[in-house]
């Protein structure tokens, strides 16, 4: 069967009819929803992802990006050979001096690899040799809303499917009881207000409404209405259930549609929902040493914490695409003090997660990748003194890493100017990043592609080449 | 699988020699799809000179018609070698036999070329003659002739009950009254479903139904959507489309006062309205954004918008390039956007609601109020002629001692602590009692008294030392709240707190709470509110245990007393105030400054000094030639509250109240973003790869090329465009048209692909047909109601949709219309459908948008915090809960999430077509949703009204559901579910009422035992749940 064929019954779930009658034909071999024909592309070396994406603009040269010539450059004006025409927002850009902020914080050496991070990142230093650090991530927008819709889904502007809806297209789910892309979402450590985001980041786009991602909040019910109603016990539930059940079989014999079929399957798989995703949410069953891991945030329901914990147990339940956001790293001012709380909350959990699908022996198959949207900029925001100082959204680089299956394990890319203001070594576009995430999966972002208003659209538009150093 | 095997047949069955390969279906396709990317339109992009995608390019060069082999096209499509085949290896999309096979056939036929279908005029038509009685109208020709081409046959009509169900919900998004049903049902008259859809087309929610779609296509929402999304009032347009389509306004008009209203002459209010089509694209105003950035992006929305809209067209692949597909050039593109780039609007805008231009509709009342408060304003501001004021202010400052540089010595007697917050917790009374912070990092920032002390939620302050907060004493400090729940401000003890109500929503930008004061077992309440998110002093003054006065802004506040006086005992423990302190109430977010308690009372001018201190040094000491304006407005507004004589204290008071009024009027008095020329329209360039940086060569405004051109001599504007949209010989606007009403009906297009008419878009089912429907629209004035009248009686429409084998295998995605098309209620149709089941229906039509149920935190979660509008959800009460889905409030980054669940788009973008999808999310919702329940359970007690029979209960709830009596099987199954569950709550009550208080409306608990209605609402829920009830049959 050729991809176009299959395509062509793919873009009836667009059109309005029978999506779920094909749905159904597809479900014998046990998968809640089955791959594109033809996809995986090529063996793969993930099968699934965690997304630990930060949102804000985590600053490179106080995190990942050592520049110890800046301490001699302090105060100094940013000078024009280095900004060279670069355009800056709307919050700087009336400022009378650019004048260079140097870190307040400490690097050292980590791993064998030798990696330079700051002291803010002691324990994602325990994992430089699983990570590949990757200082010289470009990106094309400025501001947060287009930068992080195009990290997020290839395009500044909305209207594309995101990132783990792309996924959950061309590879289905592995998993009956759990959607192929769920969300969580954790609030900010540091005290400045921070940044809105949007339900398009994990929108479907042009694609089938079925691959949006799923937010799991924290709390009593994790996914919309799963409780079943006060005052409706269990077997009740299940009478109401046989009820429609009965009901529609009569009326399928009668009509025929496959749809109905589907709608059968489909609310037994919601009554198995109601066990499988409190069973997942449920961490009292996890030991001790699972809290001394991850931090005793991780008890909290919502936390940053607490979400890669999850991240780690819907692994374990063969989900697809999992897709964190942590909120606060936009430190426009007072960037050492909000730094440093937002790290506190960040950096123990994310090396955790690392670290605890390492020892389960997850790691080969899962690619965890760790980046916002943007960096942050040399020159100060506001007034600098020598122990505060604020950065500006900053698109020529940025600091990511990945770790995991298919990625090279302490690898170091890329590499900027004194100012961490340019790149002089290795750039990665954001479309590149994206191809070989793509990539990981199996997937050649090229070929994985949907036909939207005559078009046939892609994540990585026409862009995308695969970062091969950082691939193992 | 069967499904492709029998796809494949079809497409196989196109190309046995006997039929001719036909180039629109079936070559241009191929060619659109495997070459146009290196050989099409694209003049930037075209490899080796070659191109495909014209005739004269073609025929007789790389094709020869009549000899494939001579036809380097096909020569090279089929070539053995891998490294000479075309489209090469590493082409993502690479052609099948079977389509090389159909090229070589159009070769050997004679390769007759067309040019793109969509780009002619639609031709009139004659439906196929036929001796079939089936036929209804013209529509039913062309389907039946189509089938008989295929070998097959149309299906039977469907019953009456299924009828009028699928006939109300297709024209009204509602399903039939049982008495409706009745009444069809007994009319026997030929005309008797004729009747029904004259009836239902006059009914006021045709229109309604009508916009719903236009509302995708429009991209509506109640937000602006990007970053912040605040608050925005479209709603009047919303209304305006409504009402076009009740009253049948033609669609020709119904373009031009959408595209260009504002160009009419003299246009009326309701023409400015519509041009709100194109100001619902998405506004931004992110901090540091850059403003000509998304001057392009507003412009290029319209111009995608526009031609997908009214010609099925994609022009926005043209904006960075030529198009790949279509005959669409980049510079066609920007001489489109020219059109719309001439708006008297800014590139950032809509902080505080709706962005210019816009227009103010109040109605008449409030256009007689508002004319009321201005002349009294006018009054008031020339008794307060500023000559006169300053006259007597300078006689009063001449009067005045000098200024004491320190302020009053006063002010630092009996001072307990002073925590002035610049930078730090230090006491500045000279007592060290230092404030610490228990938990939180403390942050400071501008307050507007110097530095203040930000609360976030986090942040809890304790005083050291004892705070002394029985008689006499004085607790005065600076208080912005910005928390939207009840809320803690501070505290000691048990003894004392200081917290405010929820804070009340007045208009959009004015929200009030009432503050509290509790002391012993007194409790007060201030008897006016503080206004949300601004900075007012506060001072609390007790001169004994009988006397609390409240001080706010300087001025007293009368308070309430709640319940009875008692004596404050002076309590021996030593117990700190805490700041933001953990209470059952919500923490407190927003800003405290200068905080300082007094073991005494002050005076009430001493209260003021406070409360005016803002300025350091005190402005009176600043020499008069140099005070600044705002440093002499404060002055002024110092003496006339404090100091002037009475009558001109009590007209600056007025004067004040009058302003809020007026400040409150407005925010009342709705506005509608507009379409209007600026004064100096901006020239538009065309702008490499897309890029506002990169404006390269200038262009007018113009039409595509492959279109017929503007009418000569006409100003090339929107009026000029409209108009050329609308005229009788233009190739796309009706047929676009037709095949989304279409759409509506069967789910699918007769074009598949309504918002693609291209080369890269499906080829019409029936071309014949789309045409004789195009023509005859135009013909008809465009008659909107006349079409969909025709396609709903025709007898096509009025088939079974039942399913067999045999049609499912020959047809699965209905192309052919042998049946009609069975699909899942849209989103909003969907929650309509339960609450008209259920009697809870709001029927009311139009107005500001609603808040139906939804869980707690799905915005507040995603959102910026509580500077702006629409970041927290607050859910409607009473009747507005049972409003139509349409007029839910969409906020674009977090769209109501159970209408997304059920496949809504959130409205970014224009929308033609939405998915169905069939997931167990949506089972969730419609199994525990309140919406749902509550529904079930008006449900249940109707049926339980209706009759003491079990069955004739099953009945009355399935007819009301599904329109039809239940089958004798159906309604064993529903009985023995009541009588299992009714056993089940009888032996528990208290989960009968916790299931039955689900939901804001309450049930007649004197008529109704909790246990059998309980047991009935399981029952009813289960109807609702059913495939037949949320599908339109």
């Amino acid at each position: 069967m050729t991809h176009s064929t299959r395509r062509h019954f793919f873009g009836k779930s667009a059109s309005g009819i029978g999506v779920a009658a094909l749905a159904s034909l597809f479900q014998k071999d046990g998968h809640a929803a089955p791959a594109l024909e033809g996809l995986p592309h090529f063996a793969p070396k993930a099968k699934r992802v965690i997304f630990l994406h930060q949102s804000g603009g985590p600053s490179q040269m106080d995190l990942f990006d050592y520049k110890p010539k800046l301490q001699s450059l302090k105060g100094s004006e940013l000078p024009d050979s280095i900004r060279m025409g670069q355009r800056i927002t709307g919050m700087t850009s009336g400022q009378s001096s650019l004048p260079v902020a140097a870190s307040v914080f400490k690097f050292e050496k980590r791993g064998q690899t030798g990696s330079w991070m700051s002291e803010l990142v002691p324990w994602q230093g325990k994992i430089a040799d699983d990570m590949c650090l990757i200082r010289s991530v470009h990106t094309d927008a400025i501001n947060h809303d287009p930068a992080i819709t195009f990290i997020q889904s290839g395009s500044q502007q909305p209207g594309r499917p995101s990132l783990g809806s792309w996924v959950s297209y061309g590879l289905g789910s592995e998993n009956q009881n759990m959607p192929a892309f769920v969300v969580l979402l954790s609030q900010q450590h540091s005290l400045n207000v921070d940044q809105p985001l949007f339900s398009r980041l994990w929108g479907s786009g042009f694609l089938p409404s079925n691959h949006q991602g799923v937010r799991f909040r924290g709390g009593s019910e994790p996914v919309l209405y799963l409780e079943d109603p006060a005052g409706l016990n269990k077997s009740s539930r299940r009478n109401i259930l046989d009820a429609v059940g009965a009901l529609n079989k009569m009326h399928q014999q009668d009509f025929g549609d496959p749809e109905i079929a589907t709608r059968i399957e489909q609310y037994e798989m919601a009554y198995r929902m109601q066990t499988s995703v409190p069973d997942l949410m449920d961490l009292s069953k996890e030991p001790e040493s699972t809290f001394e891991l991850y931090g005793p945030e991780a008890r909290k329901p919502g936390s940053y914490a607490a979400n890669c914990l999850l991240a780690r147990r819907l692994a374990e339940r063969n989900v697809r695409f999992i897709q964190l956001y942590h909120r606060g790293w936009d430190q426009h001012n007072d960037l050492p003090r909000d730094l440093a709380l937002q790290c506190k909350g960040t950096d123990q959990p994310s090396a955790a997660l690392v670290m605890d699908l390492k020892q389960r022996g997850l790691l080969d198959e899962t690619l965890v990748v760790w980046g916002g949207e943007f960096g942050r900029t040399v020159y100060c925001q506001g007034k600098l003194t020598d122990t505060n100082y604020g950065r500006d959204h900053h698109p020529r680089n940025f600091a990511m890493w990945m770790a995991g299956g298919g990625i090279k394990p302490g690898a170091q890319i890329g590499a900027t100017d004194d100012y961490s203001y340019n790149i002089t070594e290795d750039p990665v576009h954001v479309h590149d990043i994206q191809a070989t995430i793509l990539h990981c999966l199996g997937i050649d972002h090229k070929r994985l592609t949907f036909k939207f208003q005559g078009r046939h659209f892609r994540l990585t538009d026409v862009h995308g080449e695969l970062v091969k150093k950082a691939l193992a | 699988m069967p499904f492709y095997a029998a796809a494949f047949l079809l497409a196989a069955a196109a190309v046995t020699p006997s039929k001719p390969v036909d180039f629109d279906r079936e070559i241009r396709p191929i060619l659109s799809d495997h070459c146009f990317a290196c050989h099409g339109p694209d003049d930037g992009n075209r490899k080796a000179g070659i191109r495909f995608d014209q005739k004269e390019a073609v025929i007789g060069k790389t094709i020869i018609p009549g000899d494939p082999a001579k036809s380097r096209l096909f020569v090279r499509m089929s070539h053995e070698k891998a490294g000479m085949r075309m489209p090469p290896a590493n082409f993502p999309r690479q052609p099948n036999a079977q389509q090389i096979e159909t090229v070589k056939k159009w070769i050997e036929q004679g390769a007759e070329w067309k040019t793109h279908w969509a780009y002619q005029p639609p031709k009139p038509q004659t439906p196929p003659a036929t001796a079939s009685k089936w036929v209804r109208n013209g529509i039913d020709n062309f389907v039946l002739a189509r089938l008989e081409k295929e070998n097959l046959k149309p299906s039977p009509e469907a019953p009456k009950t299924t009828l009028l169900r699928r006939l109300s919900l297709d024209l009204t998004g509602l399903p039939p009254t049982a008495a409706e049903i009745k009444a069809f049902l007994a009319d026997k008259s030929p005309n008797a479903y004729e009747k029904q859809v004259d009836r239902l087309l006059a009914s006021p929610h045709y229109g309604e139904r009508m916009a719903m779609q236009w509302l995708d296509l429009a991209r509506y929402a109640d937000t602006h959507g990007y970053h912040i999304d605040s608050h925005r009032d479209m709603w009047p347009w919303r209304d305006w489309v409504i009402r076009a389509f009740n009253n049948n306004m033609s669609y020709d008009r119904f373009t031009i006062e959408q595209l260009a209203g504002d160009l009419l002459p003299n246009p009326t209010k309701d023409q400015l309205i519509a041009t709100g089509f194109n100001r619902n694209h998405m506004i931004n105003y992110e901090g540091g954004a850059i403003p000509e950035e998304y001057l392009v992006e507003y412009v290029a929305d319209r111009v995608d918008t526009t031609s997908n809209v009214w010609m099925a067209m994609t022009m926005g692949c043209a904006r960075c390039h030529d198009h790949k597909y279509d005959p669409i050039k980049q510079a066609d593109f920007y001489k489109f956007f020219a059109f719309f780039n001439t708006v008297a609007e800014k590139g950032l805008d809509g902080t505080m609601g709706n962005a210019a231009p816009m227009m103010q509709l109040p109605d008449d009342t409030q256009k007689k109020q508002l004319d009321e408060v201005n002349a009294a304003i006018a009054r008031r501001e020339a008794q307060l002629a500023p000559a006169k004021v300053d006259e007597l202010y300078n006689a009063w400052e001449a009067k005045l001692p000098p200024p004491d540089l320190a302020g009053p010595e006063s002010l630092r007697k009996n001072l307990q602590f002073h925590y002035d917050f610049e930078g730090n917790l230090l006491d500045t009374s000279g007592r060290y009692r230092h404030a610490k912070a228990v938990s939180g990092d403390p942050a400071f920032n501008t307050s507007g008294v110097g530095r203040g002390i930000d609360f976030d939620g986090s942040t809890v302050l304790v005083s050291t030392g004892p705070a002394e907060v029985a008689a006499p004493f004085t607790l005065a400090f600076w208080l912005r709240f910005n928390q939207q729940k009840e809320t803690t401000v501070m505290r000691r003890g048990t003894q004392f707190e200081v917290w405010y109500e929820k804070p009340v929503v007045f208009s959009r930008h004015r929200r009030f709470a009432t503050l509290h004061i509790d002391i012993g077992a007194n409790r007060y309440q201030s008897k006016e509110m503080l206004p949300f998110g601004e900075m007012k002093h506060v001072a609390i003054v007790s001169a004994n245990d009988a006397s609390l006065k409240l001080y706010v802004a300087g001025v007293e506040m009368p308070l309430e007393r709640i319940g009875p006086a008692s004596p404050v005992s002076r309590l021996q423990s030593i117990e700190p105030l805490e700041i933001s302190p953990i209470t059952k109430r919500a923490r407190f977010k927003g800003q405290i400054d200068d905080l300082r308690l007094y073991s005494r009372v002050i005076t009430n001018d001493e209260v003021y000094q406070l409360a005016i201190h803002q300025q350091e040094p005190p402005v009176l000491a600043i020499p008069k030639a140099k005070r600044s304006k705002a440093q002499n407005d404060y002055l002024r507004e110092y003496f006339l509250t404090q100091f002037a004589p009475t009558e001109l204290k009590e007209a600056n008071a007025d004067l004040k109240r009058l302003k809020e009024r007026k400040g409150d009027l407005e925010d009342q008095i709705p506005s509608t973003m507009v379409m209007q020329e600026a004064e100096k329209p901006r020239e538009t360039f065309i702008l490499a790869r897309g890029d506002y940086r990169n404006a390269t060569q200038k262009v007018e405004p113009q039409v595509p090329g492959v279109l017929p051109p503007l009418p000569t001599g006409a100003k090339a504007n929107r009026l000029a465009l409209a108009k050329w949209l609308t005229d009788s010989n233009h190739p796309l606007t009706a047929r676009v048209a037709v095949n989304r009403f279409w759409q509506m009906y069967f789910g699918l297009g007769i074009v598949k692909t309504s918002e693609d008419f291209g080369s890269q878009g499906e080829p019409p089912s029936h071309p014949e047909m789309l045409d004789w429907l195009a023509v005859n629209f135009v013909k008809s004035g465009w008659d909107v109601k006349a079409l969909q009248r025709l396609i709903v009686t025709s007898a096509t429409y009025r088939q079974s949709s039942k399913v067999t084998p045999q049609l499912l295998e020959a047809d699965p995605q209905n192309r052919l219309l042998a049946r009609m098309s069975r699909f899942r209620l849209s989103a909003e149709v969907l929650r309509d459908n339960a609450l008209a089941i259920s009697g809870l229906l709001n029927g009311e039509v139009g107005g500001r948008s609603v808040y139906p149920y939804q869980p707690a935190g799905l915005w507040e979660e995603l959102a910026y915090g509580d500077r702006f509008t629409a970041q927290t959800y607050t859910p409607s009460t009473g009747k507005d809960l049972y409003r139509r889905s349409m007029y839910w409030f969409w906020k674009r980054t977090v769209p109501p999430a159970t209408l997304a669940t059920f496949d809504a788009p959130d409205r970014e973008k224009c929308t033609s077509r939405r998915a169905v999808t069939n997931t167990p999310l949506q089972a969730l919702i419609l199994l525990n949703d309140p919406t749902y329940i509550e529904a079930a359970r008006a449900l249940a007690t109707n049926a339980i009204n209706a009759s003491p029979d079990a069955a004739k209960r099953v009945s009355a709830a399935f007819l009301a559901a599904t329109g039809r009596e239940p089958s004798a099987q159906e309604s064993k199954i529903l009985r023995d579910l009541a009588a299992r569950e009714l056993d089940t709550y009888s032996k528990d009550q208290k989960a009968a009422e916790a299931f039955l208080a689900i939901g804001e409306s309450k049930y007649d608990s004197k008529k109704l035992k909790p246990a059998e209605l309980a047991a009935w609402t399981t029952v009813a829920s289960a109807i609702l749940n059913m495939d037949e009830v949320v599908t339109k049959e």
